[in-house]
């Protein structure tokens, strides 16, 4: 993959993150913000977005999301086949549910 | 009490449908509304096509600190605190909709849905009136159900320390060999 492409791909992401986010929060603000892991001014900002700020967002070389499974264990919990699937996957619910929300500081 | 205003009967009937549905008993509905008890029974007669459950609610607070039951209530009040503590929603509305995301996570995995929105709702209570609380386990930092008067200074939750039995239940029994005797016949 040369680095066209790949930037290709990335902005295409960002884009189709910016979207649906933007729109699990229209239609339902309390979920959208749990299922996303955002606190209250990010949703704020997202969800007042307009389509042209967006898409200079998604025009980024960088990637806009990242990994809500940034330590060691939880890594672990979602990719291991050992356990039965159901159990690490309740784990990991319940890790990432108490994990703060991302916020602006 | 007589209800004065329509648009908030409205609003308490709406609320008090949507808790049938999710499956909450008739005590649930009483502290939540107040519409009539009649009413309320009319309404859930309307909704389910039964009578509502005559007898006390379940209050055993042992019963969140099982091994499967700890699992599910301690998703469910962790989706709650989430959301007390990062959106608009408060109280009953915060429960319900906390209770619809952890459904929906059950229904996701094929799980069985082992919290009841009653429990679901007698497990917020027994935390506001501190019988019940939440510790972190000591290895996975994940906060858990535990008993208020307990020590949890070394918590090892149910899911880190997997005890030998848990979950292996008559009904899983039979699953397995339902499963095992559909490969044997294939």
């Amino acid at each position: 993959m040369d680095a066209n492409q790949m930037l290709g791909e990335i902005r295409e992401i960002n884009l189709g993150y910016m979207l649906l986010s933007q729109q699990m929060l229209r239609e339902d603000r309390t979920a959208a913000m749990y299922r996303l892991g955002i606190g209250k001014d990010v949703a704020d900002i997202m969800e007042n977005l307009t389509s042209s700020q967006l898409l200079k967002m998604a025009a980024s070389n960088m990637l806009l999301c990242r990994f809500r499974f940034d330590d060691h264990l939880m890594a672990e919990m979602l990719t291991s086949h050992s356990r039965d699937r159901a159990v690490s996957q309740f784990h990991a619910a319940i890790l990432m549910a108490g994990q703060p929300a991302e916020a602006i500081v | 009490m007589r209800n004065k205003s329509i648009l908030s009967e409205a609003k308490q009937i709406q609320l008090a449908s949507e808790l049938i549905r999710l499956g909450a008993r008739l005590q649930v509905l009483e502290a939540n509304s107040n519409l009539s008890r009649e009413r309320l029974v009319k309404l859930y007669k309307e909704i389910t096509g039964v009578s509502p459950p005559k007898g006390m609610l379940p209050f055993s607070e042992d019963w969140f600190t099982s091994w499967q039951p700890n699992m599910h209530s301690s998703l469910f009040i962790n989706i709650y605190h989430y959301l007390t503590a990062h959106t608009d929603v408060r109280g009953i509305d915060a429960m319900i909709k906390g209770y619809k995301l952890y459904l929906e996570h059950i229904e996701a995995s094929q799980l069985e849905r082992v919290l009841s929105l009653t429990r679901a709702w007698t497990l917020v209570r027994f935390v506001d009136s501190k019988i019940l609380c939440l510790a972190p386990c000591s290895k996975c930092k994940g906060d858990f159900v535990v008993h208020a008067l307990e020590l949890h200074s070394n918590h090892v939750c149910g899911l880190c320390n997997i005890p030998s039995r848990a979950g292996k239940t008559k009904k899983y029994a039979q699953v397995i060999a339902s499963n095992t005797q559909q490969l044997s016949a294939a």
